[in-house]
């Protein structure tokens, strides 16, 4: 199974196509090392035999016959001169002198000729292979000189078994090389694709192991299982955010149909009947504010209104959103102050920006301490712009600060008091779709929340 | 407004909403006709002279915008109001308030339905001359910006000013708080929470406080009414 992925593999595929190449160009640099050392090889014997035979050639010319004779008698004897061959005959071809039965078969009369004679040399068993240069001296005379080529062509051999089985050997490590590392890769490759097929049968709770190896491997595969991570929270975000929904439009649904269906049971008083009919329609408001908060906090997050984008002054706004919670926060008996002044500008939305503002103002108001105050106020630092809401309530517990932005998230001492949970997560999205960031901190007592508008978003 | 100024135009596609319409305008003595898609309401339009003009922007072949469009551009002058779900709600419908048609986003309630066809209807026949309009013993000073009661005068913030003129301005008619946040604020949505109630409260107590009798009256669930006794 691996070893059929393995072979189809394009890994495979490619370390073949290398091998292949590799393969051409050193079986190309060896048959020309084997080549050139055969023809230097041989080029040497060569000129052994040409100096030999001028050496004798000069004797013949200052000695006449009987000195060449002595000299190749000589030459036979020496030890040093074994492996060569001499062979002097009168033009008749009847032997003169020399370590040779017979003239070579081709009956040449000049020039190169290779051969084995019959019989083998003085102490060899086997007729050598025999490399010999033939001339006619003057008078009419042949002369052969020559050598065992069989020693050299035994030599070339080796190297040519050398320089084959040595491409051969590198052939078959590189194959069971590519194969290794080709199976390495499919069995990583397989691991990932059996964790994404278990994920696709089972769920998101699997995970590729990790070899420890620190290879792109291991990276690929931390990656995606980040990546699976992060689409885990998310999933369970959706889960949360569909679970709430459902609570939180189960509580007046029920009670609106337990309404009707009492008073579809009773007897009709039109006072009553009124008053049914009002509070339904206000819960049915009520629901209906949910799904519109939940649509425009989906529409923000979509990034669909970057349209309306303009230069806008956040001290402004926060002016307005102040003047606006005003009233409010003179019933609650809280001082809503407004700091700042000049221009902090920033791109934005207007209308996101005010309702971003305003859900934090009445956050501030309606969680703050009765009675405390509530201070906007607005700076440029490092050429960005921020707005900070800060109260003297009871604040948050550090350990919430991020969960206070998931839609319907409601902290447990104000799960009771009015608001949706839905404020918080739409200041989040209008922070994202203006590349603001969100700090909270304790204000000792109470909360102050900073929204950073990036860089780019000042102008 | 005269006879023919009550007539109103309703292009809905679907059959309940359009009945829903046509009966609560009706009941509110419009006389009201019905269109079922853009081809339709463009014969309708041209063919008769109507006060208002309601279109939704969802219609089965021609886009509500276009349909304004084309009408427009068909020499009807009547003033539209488009009626469009939150997630339709685009520049080019939040446009529309700027050049003098309205739109409105589904689920409506009636009573906000009435009051912008009535502040639309209104808008072409009466432009208000006057720099003091008075309701009851309130006189509005619009070009002073102060207001009082029985000559004594009733010190208000600007907003609060705007507040009590756009309400005087509608004076008898039903002011939704919707209308109330875009009128006076320029906002274009829902701050879903009682805010508006709490300003309004304000300048009420400022306005009605220790007086004969009061003038801003609460509508149950829907906004405000200014008007003076009997």
């Amino acid at each position: 199974m691996l070893l059929a992925k393995t072979l189809t593999s394009s890994t495979f595929k490619i370390a073949l196509i290398a091998i292949g190449t590799f393969g051409v160009i050193v079986s190309a640099i060896f048959s020309y090392v084997y080549l050139s050392t055969a023809s230097y090889v041989r080029g040497r014997s060569d000129r052994t035999i040409m100096t030999e035979l001028a050496a004798l050639q000069d004797t013949y010319r200052r000695s006449g016959r009987d000195g060449l004779i002595a000299l190749v008698q000589q030459r036979i004897a020496d030890t040093s001169f074994v492996g060569h061959v001499y062979l002097l005959t009168d033009p008749s071809r009847a032997i003169l002198a020399g370590n040779l039965k017979s003239w070579p078969p081709a009956d040449g009369t000049r020039g190169w000729t290779e051969f084995r004679p019959p019989e083998p040399l003085p102490g060899d068993a086997n007729p050598p292979l025999l490399r010999t240069m033939l001339e006619t001296l003057p008078d009419g005379d042949h002369l052969l000189v020559g050598r065992d080529i069989g020693d050299l062509d035994s030599f070339t051999d080796r190297i040519k078994t050398a320089v084959i089985s040595g491409a051969a050997l590198i052939f078959v490590l590189a194959g069971m090389v590519s194969i290794l590392v080709t199976r390495r890769t499919v069995g990583r490759i397989e691991s990932i694709n059996a964790t994404t097929r278990a994920i696709m049968q089972s769920g998101l709770d699997q995970r590729i192991p990790l070899r420890d190896s620190h290879d792109e491997w291991d990276s690929v595969a931390e990656n995606l299982n980040l990546m699976l991570d992060r689409i885990e929270t998310l999933m369970g975000e959706v889960k949360q955010v569909s679970d709430n929904v459902a609570h939180d439009l189960r509580t007046p649904l029920t009670r609106m149909r337990g309404r009707l269906e009492m008073a579809y049971h009773g007897a009709r008083i039109a006072e009553d009947d009124q008053a049914l009919i009002g509070d339904t329609i206000g819960d049915l408001d009520a629901v209906l504010r949910i799904f519109s908060s939940l649509t425009r906090i989906a529409q923000i997050e979509t990034q669909a209104r970057k349209s309306a984008f303009r230069t806008v002054n956040l001290v402004e706004i926060a002016g307005e959103v102040v003047e606006l919670y005003d009233a409010a926060a003179e019933q609650d008996g809280t001082r809503l102050i407004v700091a700042g002044h000049g221009e902090v500008l920033v791109t934005g939305d207007r209308d996101l920006i005010f309702d971003a503002i305003a859900n934090l103002v009445d956050n501030a108001i309606k969680h703050g301490r009765a009675g405390g105050q509530v201070v906007v106020s607005n700076e440029n630092i490092d050429g960005r712009a921020v707005i900070s809401i800060a109260d003297d309530g009871p604040g948050i517990p550090a350990d919430q600060y991020d969960h206070v932005f998931k839609r319907f998230y409601r902290l447990e001492h104000s799960r009771y008091s009015p608001g949706n949970g839905l404020g918080l997560s739409l200041v989040a999205a209008v922070a994202r779709l203006h590349g603001a960031q969100i700090e909270m901190f304790d204000n000792s007592p109470g909360l102050r929340l900073k929204l950073w508008f990036s860089a780019a978003a000042v102008q | 407004m005269t006879g023919s100024h009550r007539r109103i135009l309703v292009v809905e596609d679907d059959p309940e909403t359009a009945g829903q319409l046509v009966e609560s305008l009706t009941s509110s003595g419009y006389q009201v006709d019905l269109a079922a898609c853009g081809n339709d309401a463009l014969s309708r339009g041209v063919a008769s002279d109507y006060a208002v003009i309601t279109i939704d922007r969802m219609l089965p072949d021609i886009d509500g915008i276009t349909v304004m469009r084309q009408l427009r551009a068909g020499g009807v002058a009547a003033p539209v109001l488009i009626i469009s779900a939150l997630g339709e709600v685009d520049d080019r419908v939040r446009g529309l308030r700027a050049g003098g048609d309205d739109y409105m986003v589904k689920p409506f309630s009636f009573v906000e339905l009435l009051a912008r066809v009535e502040a639309l209807g209104r808008r072409s026949d009466t432009v208000v001359k006057e720099t003091i309009l008075r309701v009851g013993d309130l006189a509005v000073d619009l070009v002073s910006r102060t207001a009082s009661r029985r000559a004594k005068e009733i010190l208000l913030f600007p907003r609060e000013f705007q507040l009590l003129e756009y309400l005087v301005r509608n004076e008898g008619r039903i002011v939704s708080r919707t209308m109330l946040l875009q009128h006076v604020w320029d906002l274009h949505f829902d701050p879903s929470t009682n805010i508006i109630d709490v300003y309004v409260g304000r300048v009420r107590r400022k306005v009605d406080g220790q007086q004969a009798y009061p003038l801003i009256h609460t509508v149950r669930g829907i906004g405000y009414c200014l008007r003076a006794p009997g």
